[in-house]
C-alpha cells in the first residue's frame, strides 16, 4: 500500500477534476461534495507518507506500469518521493484543501463554477505530479499543465478587462518560461539518452560539458520565470491581482513552491552544483535583488491584492537566498521560510479575498475601517501581517532570523542587512494596509458590511494558528520537517542509489551510505518566553500611555497646512473625513526615493513585448554568467 | 445525404467532404483499435476522427457541424475517455501491481486486435478524449469564426 500512496496522491486530484466537469452547473452540492472528497483525500495519501519516509528515513520509488530499470538504464517513468518532495507535498496538499473549503463560499455567485473547479483540480493535481515525479519530461509535463491552468484561472472573472489582459501577459511570459524548460530537457535527453532523474545525477556527477551547461542555464531561467525572480517577474502583480483570492493563494502557495522545488531539485539533486561558489553567487545575488524589489514596488501599490503579489515576489526572494547559500543553515531558513511563506501569503490573499467578499474592492484607498465590521478577518490580518513582517512570536521571524544568521555565517553580511531593510519595509507597507483597510474611518457605503461566513474563516484560522504554532515551536518543526527535508537536498547520492539501485550509484559515487547529516543546532537564537515577556511589557506600556492620553491628537502640534494630503496622519480629528488614502502614509519616503521609483514605473510599463524582452535578457544573462563563471 | 433541411453552399466541396469524412472516421478508428499492434495509437487516431468534424464544417456550415455534433456532448465524452483511463490504469494497482500496469495480457493470441489486456483500452480512452477534445477544440474555433462572419 505504502509504495502506491505518491499515485493515489496525484491521481486522486485528476479524478476529481473529471468527475467535476461530468457534474451539471447547478448541482453545487454534489460539485463541492466531490472537490472536497478529492482533496481531502490527496491530503490524507500525502500524510499517510509522512511515517514512512520523515519518520523512518525512507524514499519511495514507484514504477509506473512496473516498467523497472534493465542494466542499469531507467526505460519507464517513475515516481520518487524523498524527504524533500513530501515536505513540499505536505503543506501543498494542506493549501490545497483548505483553498478548496474557501472556495465554496467566496465563488458562490460567480458563473462558470464547474470550470473554475476543474481547473482547479488539474492545476492542484499537476503540482502534486510535479513535486512527486522523478522523471524529467514529467517536470515539464505537469509545470505547462499548472501554467495553462493557472492561466485560465488568472482569466476567470472574464467580465473584468484586465482579467483577461493578465490572462494574456501570463500565457505569454508562461509559456517561454516553459519554452525555455523543454528545451534544456531536449537538450539533456539528447546527451544521456534518458530522462529519468536519478540517472541524469548519477550521469552528471562532476562530469560538466558545455552541453549541460547550456542546459542548466536555461533550466534555472525556466523555472525563475516559473518563480517570479525579478526580471521575470511583471506578469505576477497582474495575475495575483485578476485572480479570485482563493487562486491567488494557490499562486503563491503552490505555483511559486513548485517552481522553488524546481530550482532545488536541479541546482541540488539533479546537477549537484550548488558547491560551487560561481552558483550559490548567482541565486544569492538573484535573491537579494527579487527581494529589495518586490518590496519596493510593494510600498508604492494602492491596491490590496497588488500589493501582496508584490510582497509574494519579495519573500520569494528570501527563499532563493536561502537555498542559494547552500550551507545547512541556510537551506533549512530557506525551506523554512518557503513554508511559512505558503502560510502566511495564503492567509494574507484569504484576507483580501474576505474584504472583496464583503465590499466588493480592494482597491486601498477606498477601503477603511473594516476593522469594525469585520473584527475576526481584521484579527487574523495582523497576525498574517506580523509573520510576514518577521516580528515574534511568529513563524516569519524564526525564519527570517534564520536566513539573517545564515547570510552572516557565509560571510554575505550585505545580503544580511538589505534583508533585515526589507523585513523593516515590509512591515511599513503592512502598517500602510491596516491603516488604510481595516482602521481609520468607515466610509459610508460600508456601513453595513458584514463578516464572512464560517466556511471563509475556517481556513484563515487554520492557518492562523499554523502561523503562531510554527513561530513558537521552531525546533519542532525544524526537527520534524524541515531538517530531513534540508537533509534530502544535500544527499544526491542517497537519491540516485534508491532509484536506480546500489550498483549503478557506486559506479558515480564513492562515499555510498555516509553521507553528511546535517548537524544543525538552533544556536540559542530563540526564546519564545523572553521575546512574550517583552512583548507583554511593550503592550502593557502602549496601553499605560494610551490610557494616560498619549495619543490623544490635541498633545501634539501641527500647523494648518493649505494641502491636507502631505499632513502628517494623526488618528481622530473628527472635523472632516482624513482616511489616509493607501498612497499617501509613506509619502515622504516616496519623495525622497522618486528617481527611483519613477524608474521603476517606467519599467513596470505594461506592455507584454518589454516582458518577454526582459524573460529573453535574463536568459541571455545567466547563460553568460553560467559560461563564464561556472566550471 | 438528401435531407432538404440542410443547406448546401458549394457542391464541390459538399461532394469532398461526403466522400473523405467516412474514411476519415474508418481510418482514425481503425488507428486506435489498433494501436497495439501497429504504428499509430489513440492519439493519432483520434486527431484523424476529429479531423472529420473539420471536413462536416467545411461542407454544410457551422450549424450543421454543431447540431450533429453537440458540442456539450463533446465536452461530456471528454471528461469520460479520461475517466476511463484512470479506471484502466487504477485496475494495475487492483490487481497486484503497479499504477498504468497492463493486466489480462495473456488473453488472446498476440496479434489478434482483442489480445493484449488492459493496453488496448487504455489506449481506447486515449483515442476517444482526443477524438472527442479535439473536435470539441475545433467546433469552439470555428464558432469563433462564425461569430465574426455574422
Amino acid at each position: 500500500m505504502t509504495q502506491h500512496l505518491p499515485i493515489l496522491a496525484i491521481i486522486t486530484l485528476f479524478i476529481g477534476a473529471f468527475i467535476v466537469a461530468l457534474i451539471k452547473e447547478k448541482n453545487e452540492v454534489l460539485r463541492n461534495t466531490v472537490v472536497l472528497i478529492a482533496t481531502f483525500m490527496s491530503f490524507i495519501f500525502t500524510l499517510m507518507m509522512y511515517k514512512p519516509i520523515i519518520g523512518e528515513g525512507n524514499i519511495i520509488t514507484y514504477w509506473m506500469g512496473n516498467w523497472e530499470p534493465v542494466q542499469n538504464w531507467a526505460i519507464g517513468i517513475g515516481l520518487e518521493v524523498d524527504q524533500l518532495s513530501l515536505f513540499f507535498g505536505l503543506f501543498i496538499s494542506l493549501s490545497i484543501v483548505l483553498s478548496a473549503l474557501y472556495s465554496f463560499k467566496y465563488i458562490e455567485k460567480e458563473t462558470g463554477k464547474d470550470k473554475y473547479y476543474v481547473l482547479f483540480l488539474m492545476m492542484s493535481a499537476s503540482v502534486m505530479g510535479f513535486i512527486f515525479t522523478g522523471d524529467l519530461f514529467n517536470m515539464y509535463v505537469m509545470i505547462e499543465i499548472m501554467t495553462f491552468a493557472s492561466v485560465a484561472l488568472t482569466a476567470f472573472r472574464n467580465n473584468k478587462p484586465e482579467a483577461v489582459e493578465a490572462g494574456f501577459k501570463y500565457i505569454a511570459i508562461g509559456s517561454i518560461g516553459s519554452s525555455l524548460i523543454l528545451l534544456a530537457t531536449v537538450i539533456i535527453y539528447a546527451q544521456f539518452h534518458t530522462l529519468n532523474l536519478a540517472q541524469i545525477a548519477g550521469e552528471l556527477h562532476n562530469n560538466y560539458t558545455i552541453t549541460t551547461l547550456f542546459a542548466l542555464a536555461l533550466m534555472v531561467v525556466g523555472y525563475a520565470v516559473k518563480v517570479f525572480a525579478v526580471p521575470t517577474h511583471f506578469v505576477a502583480p497582474d495575475a495575483y491581482m485578476t485572480a479570485p483570492s482563493s487562486i491567488s493563494m494557490l499562486f503563491s502557495g503552490i505555483v511559486n513552491k513548485a517552481a522553488v522545488y524546481g530550482i532545488l531539485r536541479v541546482l541540488y539533486v539533479v546537477y549537484q552544483s550548488m558547491n560551487l561558489p560561481s552558483v550559490q553567487f548567482m541565486l544569492i545575488f538573484w535573491g537579494t535583488v527579487t527581494m529589495f524589489i518586490g518590496v519596493t514596488m510593494a510600498l508604492a501599490q494602492h491596491d490590496f491584492k497588488r500589493l501582496l503579489a508584490f510582497h509574494s515576489i519579495s519573500q520569494i526572494g528570501y527563499v532563493i537566498t536561502g537555498i542559494g547559500l547552500a550551507t545547512a543553515l541556510g537551506i533549512t531558513g530557506g525551506l523554512y521560510h518557503a513554508l511559512n511563506h505558503t502560510l502566511f501569503k495564503g492567509l494574507l490573499f484569504l484576507c483580501a479575498g474576505a474584504v472583496y467578499y464583503a465590499t466588493g474592492t480592494t482597491d486601498l484607498d477606498k477601503l477603511g475601517g473594516l476593522a469594525k465590521r469585520m473584527p475576526q478577518t481584521a484579527l487574523i490580518f495582523i497576525i498574517g501581517a506580523f509573520s510576514i513582517s518577521g516580528i515574534p512570536p511568529f513563524n516569519g521571524f524564526v525564519s527570517k532570523w534564520i536566513i539573517y544568521q545564515a547570510s552572516y555565517e557565509a560571510g554575505y553580511a550585505p545580503v544580511t542587512i538589505i534583508a533585515l531593510i526589507v523585513s523593516v519595509m515590509t512591515l511599513a507597507s503592512f502598517i500602510k494596509v491596516a491603516q488604510s483597510a481595516f482602521f481609520g474611518q468607515l466610509p459610508k457605503e460600508f456601513k453595513n458590511v458584514e463578516e464572512v461566513p464560517l466556511s471563509m474563516r475556517v481556513p484563515m484560522w487554520i492557518m492562523a494558528i499554523l502561523c503562531i504554532v510554527g513561530g513558537i515551536f521552531p525546533s519542532s518543526f525544524t526537527k520534524y520537517l524541515i531538517t530531513p527535508a534540508a537533509n534530502a537536498v544535500m544527499n544526491s547520492a542517497k537519491y540516485v542509489e534508491v532509484m536506480m539501485g546500489p550498483e549503478f550509484a557506486s559506479k558515480f559515487y564513492n562515499n555510498l551510505g555516509n553521507a553528511p547529516v546535517i548537524d544543525y543546532k538552533l544556536a540559542g537564537y530563540w526564546q519564545p518566553i523572553a521575546w512574550l515577556i517583552l512583548f507583554g511589557i511593550l503592550l502593557l506600556a502602549f496601553t499605560l500611555v494610551a490610557l494616560l492620553g498619549g495619543f490623544n491628537p490635541k498633545h501634539f502640534s501641527y500647523s494648518d497646512e493649505e494641502d491636507a494630503k502631505y499632513d502628517v496622519f494623526y488618528s481622530g480629528e473628527s472635523a472632516e473625513f482624513s482616511h489616509v488614502g493607501g498612497s499617501d502614509l509613506f509619502w515622504g519616503l516616496k519623495y525622497q526615493f522618486r528617481h527611483y521609483f519613477d524608474l521603476m514605473h517606467k519599467i513596470h510599463n505594461g506592455v507584454v513585448n518589454d516582458y518577454a524582452l526582459s524573460v529573453v535578457l535574463t536568459a541571455a544573462v545567466v547563460l553568460l554568467y553560467v559560461f563564464t563563471f561556472v566550471r | 445525404m438528401s435531407n432538404k433541411n440542410v443547406k448546401v453552399k458549394e457542391y464541390i466541396i459538399k461532394s469532398a467532404a461526403d466522400f473523405f469524412a467516412p474514411i476519415g472516421l474508418i481510418l482514425g478508428i481503425y488507428i486506435i483499435l489498433h494501436g497495439h499492434l501497429s504504428p499509430g495509437g489513440g492519439f493519432q487516431g483520434g486527431v484523424i476522427v476529429a479531423s472529420a468534424a473539420v471536413l462536416i464544417y467545411l461542407g454544410y456550415g457551422y450549424e450543421t457541424a454543431t447540431n450533429t455534433l453537440k458540442p456539450n456532448l463533446l465536452k461530456k465524452s471528454e471528461a469520460i475517455g479520461a475517466l476511463m483511463y484512470s479506471f484502466f490504469a487504477l485496475l494495475g494497482i487492483f490487481y497486484a501491481a503497479n499504477f498504468c500496469r497492463n493486466v489480462f495480457y495473456n488473453v488472446g493470441n498476440p496479434g489478434d486486435l482483442f489480445s493484449s489486456g488492459t493496453i488496448f483500452l487504455m489506449n481506447f480512452a486515449v483515442g476517444y478524449k482526443v477524438l472527442t477534445g479535439v473536435g470539441f477544440l475545433i467546433l469552439l474555433m470555428f464558432g469563433l469564426l462564425a461569430n465574426k462572419e455574422a
